[in-house]
C-alpha cells in the first residue's frame, strides 16, 4: 500500500513539473513587435511636428484633389506606397482598415486615409481604386508625377521612392517581364487637423496598436485648431 | 537557403524552396525504421502505416505547407499542427514492430517512457503543449528562427507521440486502460481542444504578429485567417479524434465479439464433451452370442 502511494506521488509530481515548466515557458513575454511609443502612443511621435506642404494630385476619378483643402479639420493618415508592393503596403493598409472598421461611425467619419502612389507608371487610377477597395472604399487614392510625389516626401523628411530592378535581387524571370519593386518610406503619417504630421507608424504596427492609438489621436486632434480655423471650440 | 521552415518576412512565391533539415529529419526516421524492420521484421500493414505517418510528417514540414505555415498563414500552421501532432504519431506508433517495442521494454529508457505515457500524464503533457505552442508570445518568438520553428514542430511530435502512445501501443500493458476508457480519453481531448479554438475563432484582434504582419498570400485577411485556423482546429482536430474513437469502438466491439465467440465455442465444447468420450469398452462376446455385423 505504501509502495502504491509513493508511486502515485511520484507520477503526480512528474506531471506537475511538466505542467509548470510548460506554463512558465508559455508566459514568457514576446521579444518582438512591441512598439512602445512615447507619451502613451504606440506610434513614434515626431520630435517636431512637420507641416504637410500644400499639394494637389489627381484622385482615382481623375479630379484634382487638394490635400490641404480636403483634409482640413480632420485627422488624416497619409501613406506613400504602390499597389504592386508585395509586403509592407498591403499589410499596413489592411491593418489600418481593420482597426478603423472597429471604430464607432461618429469617430470613423472624422478620419481620412490618403494613399499616394509612388509608382505612377503602373498604378493607373483604376488600379489604385481597385486595390484600395480591397481594404476600404473610403480610402482616397492619389496619383501624380513621381518627381512631384518625391518633393512632397522630401518635405516630410521621408526618403524618395526608388525603382529597384528585380534582377538585382536575382529574380531574372520577373525582370524579364519588366516587373520591379519600388523602395519607399514605410511609415504612415498621422496628420492632425492643423495640417501637421505628428506621429509616424512604421511597418510592424499591429491592429492592437492602432486600436490603442486611434482614440488618443482623435482626442489629440480635437484639442488642436484647424489649419484654416481659429482655436479649438470655434469650429 | 533555410534548413528548416521559419518566418522570413519575404513575399510569398510559389517557387519551390529546398529545406535540407526536413529531408535529413525524415531520412533519419526512414533509416531508423529500416534498421528496425531488418532486425525485428514488420507486417505489410505496419510498413504501410509507418509510411503514411512519415508522409504526413513530411507534407507538414516541407514546402509548401511547412513554409506557408511557418511564416504566412495561421490556418496552414494549424494544418501543420494536425498533421504533426494528431495524424503522424498514431500511424508511426502503430507501424512499429511488436518485437521492437518488446525490446524497448527491456531498455533503461523504458521507465521514462512508461511515466510519460501514463494516460493522465500524457493527456496533461499533450494539452499543455497544445496551449503553450499556440500562445501568441511563444509562437512569435519561435517562428522567426529556424531553431525555434524546429523546436515547435518537435514539441508537437513529442506531445503527439506521448498522447497517442497509451491508445495505440501495446506496451506497457495497461489493464486499467481498456477500450472504453481509451474512448473517454479521446473524448476528453476533443473537449480540451475547445479552449484554443474559442480563443482563435472569437478573438477580436489577430493574436500572432508573425501572421498579421506577414506578406499577404491571397486575399484572406489576418483576422479571417485566424478564424479559419480555429475552425480547422475544431473541425479537423475533432474529426481526427472522433475517427480515432470510432476505430477504438470498432476494435472494442470486435474484441468483445471474439471473446463471446470463444466463450460460446468453449461452452459448446464443454457440452459436447460426454459425446466425444470414447465409447465404453464392450464386453467380450459371450459364447453362443452371434457376432455383430460390421
Amino acid at each position: 500500500m505504501r509502495d502504491r502511494g509513493r508511486y502515485v506521488r511520484e507520477r503526480t509530481g512528474l506531471a506537475a513539473a511538466i505542467l509548470a515548466g510548460a506554463l512558465v515557458s508559455s508566459c514568457t513575454e514576446p521579444a518582438i513587435d512591441r512598439r512602445e511609443g512615447t507619451e502613451g502612443l504606440r506610434g513614434v511621435e515626431l520630435a517636431e511636428p512637420l507641416e504637410v506642404p500644400a499639394f494637389t494630385l489627381a484622385d482615382t476619378e481623375g479630379e484634382a484633389w487638394s490635400f490641404r483643402d480636403e483634409t482640413a479639420g480632420r485627422l488624416t493618415f497619409l501613406f506613400f506606397g504602390y499597389t504592386s508592393c508585395p509586403d509592407i503596403c498591403p499589410v499596413h493598409m489592411a491593418n489600418l482598415a481593420a482597426a478603423l472598421g472597429d471604430l464607432p461611425y461618429d469617430q470613423r467619419r472624422r478620419i481620412e486615409v490618403v494613399f499616394v502612389s509612388t509608382d505612377p507608371g503602373r498604378d493607373t487610377p483604376e488600379r489604385i481604386r481597385q486595390w484600395l477597395d480591397r481594404f476600404d472604399r473610403d480610402f482616397v487614392g492619389l496619383r501624380g508625377p513621381v518627381e512631384r510625389v518625391n518633393e512632397i516626401q522630401r518635405a516630410l523628411h521621408l526618403p524618395p521612392a526608388v525603382r529597384q530592378a528585380l534582377e538585382e535581387r536575382g529574380d531574372e524571370t520577373a525582370a524579364a517581364r519588366d516587373e520591379y519593386l519600388v523602395g519607399h518610406a514605410s511609415q504612415i503619417l498621422a496628420v492632425t487637423r492643423d495640417g501637421r504630421a505628428r506621429v509616424a507608424y512604421p511597418s510592424g504596427i499591429r491592429q492592437q496598436d492602432w486600436r490603442h492609438d486611434l482614440p488618443e489621436l482623435l482626442a489629440l486632434d480635437d484639442a488642436l485648431p484647424s489649419a484654416d480655423a481659429g482655436p479649438p471650440g470655434t469650429r | 537557403m533555410q534548413w528548416w521552415c521559419a518566418a522570413q518576412g519575404i513575399p510569398w512565391t510559389w517557387q519551390w524552396r529546398p529545406y535540407p533539415g526536413v529531408w535529413l529529419f525524415v531520412g533519419l526516421l526512414v533509416a531508423g525504421y529500416v534498421a528496425l524492420v531488418r532486425r525485428f521484421g514488420a507486417t505489410r500493414a505496419q510498413r504501410v502505416r509507418f509510411g503514411l505517418g512519415l508522409a504526413s510528417l513530411w507534407v507538414a514540414l516541407d514546402w509548401p505547407v511547412g513554409a506557408l505555415g511557418s511564416g504566412y498563414l495561421a490556418s496552414v500552421h494549424m494544418v501543420q499542427f494536425l498533421l504533426i501532432a494528431l495524424v503522424a504519431p498514431p500511424l508511426l506508433l502503430s507501424g512499429l514492430p511488436r518485437a521492437a517495442l518488446d525490446r524497448l521494454a527491456e531498455t533503461r529508457v523504458f521507465p521514462l517512457v512508461r511515466a510519460l505515457t501514463l494516460p493522465l500524464v500524457a493527456l496533461l503533457l499533450f494539452h499543455t503543449i497544445v496551449v503553450a505552442t499556440h500562445w501568441p508570445g511563444l509562437v512569435d518568438a519561435l517562428m522567426t528562427s529556424q531553431w525555434g520553428s524546429f523546436v515547435l514542430d518537435l514539441a508537437w511530435l513529442v506531445g503527439g507521440i506521448a498522447f497517442w502512445w497509451p491508445v495505440v501501443c501495446p506496451i506497457p500493458e495497461r489493464p486499467r486502460f481498456p477500450f472504453g476508457v481509451r474512448i473517454g480519453y479521446i473524448v476528453v481531448s476533443t473537449v480540451l481542444m475547445t479552449l484554443p479554438y474559442i480563443f482563435l475563432t472569437f478573438a477580436e484582434l489577430p493574436f500572432y504578429a508573425t501572421y498579421e504582419l506577414a506578406p499577404p498570400v491571397g486575399t484572406l485577411s489576418s483576422r479571417d485567417d485566424q478564424r479559419l485556423a480555429g475552425l480547422i482546429m475544431r473541425i479537423g482536430g475533432g474529426t481526427i479524434l472522433w475517427i480515432a474513437a470510432g476505430i477504438l469502438f470498432w476494435l472494442w466491439y470486435r474484441a468483445e465479439t471474439e471473446s463471446e465467440r470463444s466463450a460460446a465455442r468453449s461452452g459448446r465444447d464443454a457440452r459436447a464433451l460426454p459425446l466425444s468420450r470414447p465409447p465404453p469398452p464392450r464386453s467380450p462376446p459371450s459364447p453362443g452370442t452371434p457376432p455383430s455385423r460390421p
